[in-house]
């Protein structure tokens, strides 16, 4: 086996993967003095030369639609040229397959910051509740910890990343340590009046940017291109925030470029390191630990624990349960937009604010569910203003209003009168949606593949239907009309594709005994004491709050666990 | 230099106390194709002389000039579409293709190729196809749905339609036409002919009242 120099180091901890679990792991390890390698399967990030901030579309001859158009093609970058994505749902090389019957989309970034370097930071704790779901209603499986147990490190969390919000004392989301939120646009402000009518509650947004000095980090500048990277750091991300802060200290040594195979285990019950694949060499290296944690993406990890196959643990590593994969979930997503006439016309202003919405609805019937047909909640983003242009902002409105003058006035006129609501909702895990390794297929550098299984049941339709009906009656009270669906498309597309609200969670999920699960409540794997997950692998539920913050926040209570127990000598 | 150009050399960089500052960087700046067509130094890289006076008559009718703002040719959207087919053989047959299409089917009632017609006979080519569009896009969202949820058969009488005669002409035009908004609405032009005003450096973020104040005039919330 090819070595790496390197790796005849051992190291106290080896992390892999470098989004929120891990840069979050990075951060709070090597702050307390532990020696920490990173890997990564994408390479190093720039972001003074990577992100495209501040450009406009003429400023290239595509305008965005990149080289020989590829975006008219469907082959141009997934959230379009500005955005900073690094990876997509296709990789090449890197397959994966989905089972007979199913969809799922899995979305992946290979790059150093992952996904939260582009993500919409919308950040909200779980609610007391969500870690107790089998005792509201029955239905899957309660968390092994409670909200009082992750309350402290939500704290440090926030305080550390920057998140903007208000105190506003919702049971279902609950408050945290906020900087100020940036005042409702005109359309917001319409749509609070709607959400007021019709007794929705309806409060200023939650998302990881700043609006006061943090840790040498500028406060928002209101570029409103949140997913183009930002230079400032000002909305997060775990790359400029927490990896490239603890490459300073001198004790996190980054692995680019590496893609980890399995965890590798001596014959004590041990992780002794991991093995990966150097793609810019295409040989195995391997790096030695004390301590694995895998925060590669909840089903990256769930790969990788299930190709560390082992005589000792024949169906991969801390699958004594046999639930390695299973309980994976996605967040139920339906979107509705409509025009507003009272906004036609308005003395224009600029509406990029931070980026993101400045109000939102978090779940307002969480205990009314007696009257629903669905058992679970969800919150609604909100859409609007005047957007910058981009490739395909016209094409629906031409197709519509065919060409010439007409056209041109119409476009002019209902620019920024639009209005979109998204429900984000939490589904029931269910036995139909899982992962697992692919018996036929490796990916190019001969690791085996994922194969999903996924299913929608009743309960996510339902909700979908809700929301559908939520956003109609807001829409109608703003005054406006629905634009989008008719009732046949609904039929077919009437909620989102499993996995493309890129919310996927579950496969190694924490619980009480190794009988019932895959990791205790601190992450920690109940087979094994030195290797972790702190990804979104170890989620039992996915309540209505996209899943960022509280990945974060998992992994930072799972970090100080770990290093109390390597000081104590338990690991 | 406009503001977007000067905005583009500016780098931005943190200071310890975490205040923002602004630094005008050195910037190197290469002429970009819609600058170039303003100046009129732009090589055709893809199209002939005669299909890309096509090109722009079609511009000039999809986005006319007005009293606002000037046509998307003026924008530079024939030079965008000649810039992206020269480096994508698909687009390029697409627009060859149609292009030659167009004029043939011109020739055959009006014996005038497209450029040469007159504009009502222009625009009343672009109606058909408009309509020829519209008709073939509900034809295929009704297959789309039946394809998808064959339960709703049951509530429609849907019957396999056949395409429309002028299809490929209308597909054709889908094509120009998105491209040419695109261009359009993506340029400097487009882009003052909407109003954006952001994607800029603020120091503080406000919502002017007169802009709420018109708003809630005209909404249901007039009376609070």
């Amino acid at each position: 086996m090819q070595q790496n120099p390197r790796s005849q180091e051992v190291y106290d901890v080896v992390v892999v993967g470098s989004g929120a679990g891990g840069g979050t792991a990075v951060h709070v390890l090597t702050a307390k003095g532990l020696k920490v390698a990173l890997l990564e399967a994408g390479p190093m990030l720039n972001p003074y030369t990577e992100f495209l901030e501040h450009k406009m579309p003429y400023e290239y001859d595509h305008r965005g639609a990149e080289e020989g158009g590829k975006a008219y093609f469907g082959k141009g970058k997934p959230f379009g040229f500005f955005s900073t994505t690094s990876g997509g749902w296709q990789l090449d090389g890197e397959p994966y397959t989905v089972g007979e019957g199913s969809q799922f989309q899995w979305f992946r970034s290979r790059i150093i910051g992952g996904r939260t370097n582009h993500y919409g930071r919308m950040s909200f704790r779980f609610a007391e509740y969500d870690f107790r779901p089998y005792d509201k209603d029955g239905l899957g499986t309660n968390w092994p910890i409670s909200y009082q147990d992750i309350s402290p490190y939500y704290d440090k969390a926030e305080e550390f990343i920057g998140v903007c919000g208000s105190i506003e004392n919702v049971p279902s989301c609950p408050d945290g340590k906020f900087h100020p939120a940036p005042a409702p646009r005109v359309h917001e402000v319409l749509v609070k009046k709607a959400c007021d009518k019709l007794n929705i509650t309806c409060i200023p947004n939650r998302r990881a940017v700043i609006h006061k000095p943090t840790n040498g980090r500028a406060p928002c500048h209101y570029c409103g291109q949140c997913g183009r990277g930002c230079q400032t750091a000002s909305a997060y991300s775990s790359s400029q925030v927490q990896v490239f802060p603890a490459m300073k200290t001198g004790r996190l040594q980054v692995f680019d470029m590496a893609m980890a195979r399995e965890v590798l285990t001596d014959n004590n019950g041990k992780a002794t390191g991991v093995l990966y694949i150097d793609k810019r060499t295409r040989t195995e290296k391997t790096i030695r630990a004390k301590a694995v944690v895998l925060a590669a993406s909840a089903c990256e990890s769930t790969r990788i624990l299930l190709n560390s196959k082992t005589k000792e643990f024949p169906n991969g590593l801390a699958n004594g349960s046999g639930l390695l994969g299973r309980y994976l979930m996605d967040t139920v997503g339906f979107g509705l937009s409509g025009y507003v006439p009272a906004l036609e016309g308005m003395p224009q202003y600029n509406t990029d604010g931070n980026g993101g919405a400045h109000l939102f609805m978090p779940w307002w019937l969480w205990d009314k569910h007696q009257k629903l047909d669905f058992p679970r909640g969800y919150h609604i983003e909100i859409g609007g203003g005047y957007s910058v242009p981009g490739i395909g902002s016209y094409h629906g409105a031409a197709a519509r209003l065919g060409y010439g003058a007409d056209m041109k006035t119409k476009i002019r006129e209902g620019y920024g009168a639009s209005i979109g609501f998204a429900g984000r909702g939490e589904m029931i895990p269910n036995i139909h949606s899982y992962c697992e390794l692919d018996p036929n297929v490796v990916d190019k550098w001969g690791i085996p593949v994922l194969r999903f299984h996924f299913k929608w049941t009743d309960y996510e339709w339902k909700q979908a239907r809700h929301m559908e009906k939520t956003f109609n009656e807001i829409i109608t009270a703003m005054g406006g009309r629905v634009s989008g669906l008719s009732a046949a498309q609904r039929e077919s597309n009437g909620i989102s594709v499993p996995g493309s609200i890129i919310h996927e969670v579950g496969g190694a999920r924490m619980g009480t005994s190794m009988k019932n699960s895959v990791l205790n409540g601190y992450c920690q794997a109940h087979e094994m004491r030195n290797l972790f997950v702190m990804d979104g692998g170890s989620f039992v539920s996915n309540p209505d709050k996209n899943p960022t913050l509280t990945i974060n926040a998992l992994a930072w209570r799972a970090c100080d666990y770990l290093a109390e127990e390597m000081k104590k000598g338990n690991v | 230099m406009d503001r977007r150009a000067l905005l583009r050399g500016i780098a931005l960089a943190i200071t310890a106390s975490g205040t923002l500052e602004l630094e005008a960087a050195q910037h190197v700046h290469s002429e970009t194709t819609a600058e170039k067509a303003k100046n009129g130094t732009y090589k055709l890289k893809e199209f002939t002389a005669a299909e890309f006076k096509t090109l722009e008559r079609l511009a000039e009718l999809i986005v006319p000039a007005d009293k606002v703002s000037g046509s998307a040719k003026d924008a530079g959207a024939p030079e965008f579409i000649d810039t992206l087919s020269s480096q994508n053989g698909t687009l390029a047959d697409l627009f060859h293709g149609g292009l030659a299409w167009m004029d043939a089917e011109m020739r055959k009632r009006h014996s005038s190729g497209f450029v040469a017609a007159k504009p009502e006979q222009q625009t009343a080519m672009l109606d058909l196809l408009v309509e020829a569009g519209r008709l073939e896009a509900e034809r295929r969202s009704e297959e789309l749905v039946y394809q998808k949820a064959p339960v709703y058969k049951e509530f429609s009488n849907y019957t396999v339609k056949r395409e429309h005669e002028l299809a490929v002409g209308a597909r054709f035009f889908d094509w120009a036409r998105k491209m040419t908004v695109d261009a359009f609405y993506t340029s400097a032009i487009g882009i003052k002919d909407l109003g954006y005003l952001g994607n800029k450096v603020l120091s503080k973020y406000e919502v002017p009242k007169e802009a709420l104040e018109y708003a809630l005039k005209r909404s249901p919330f007039a009376n609070g």
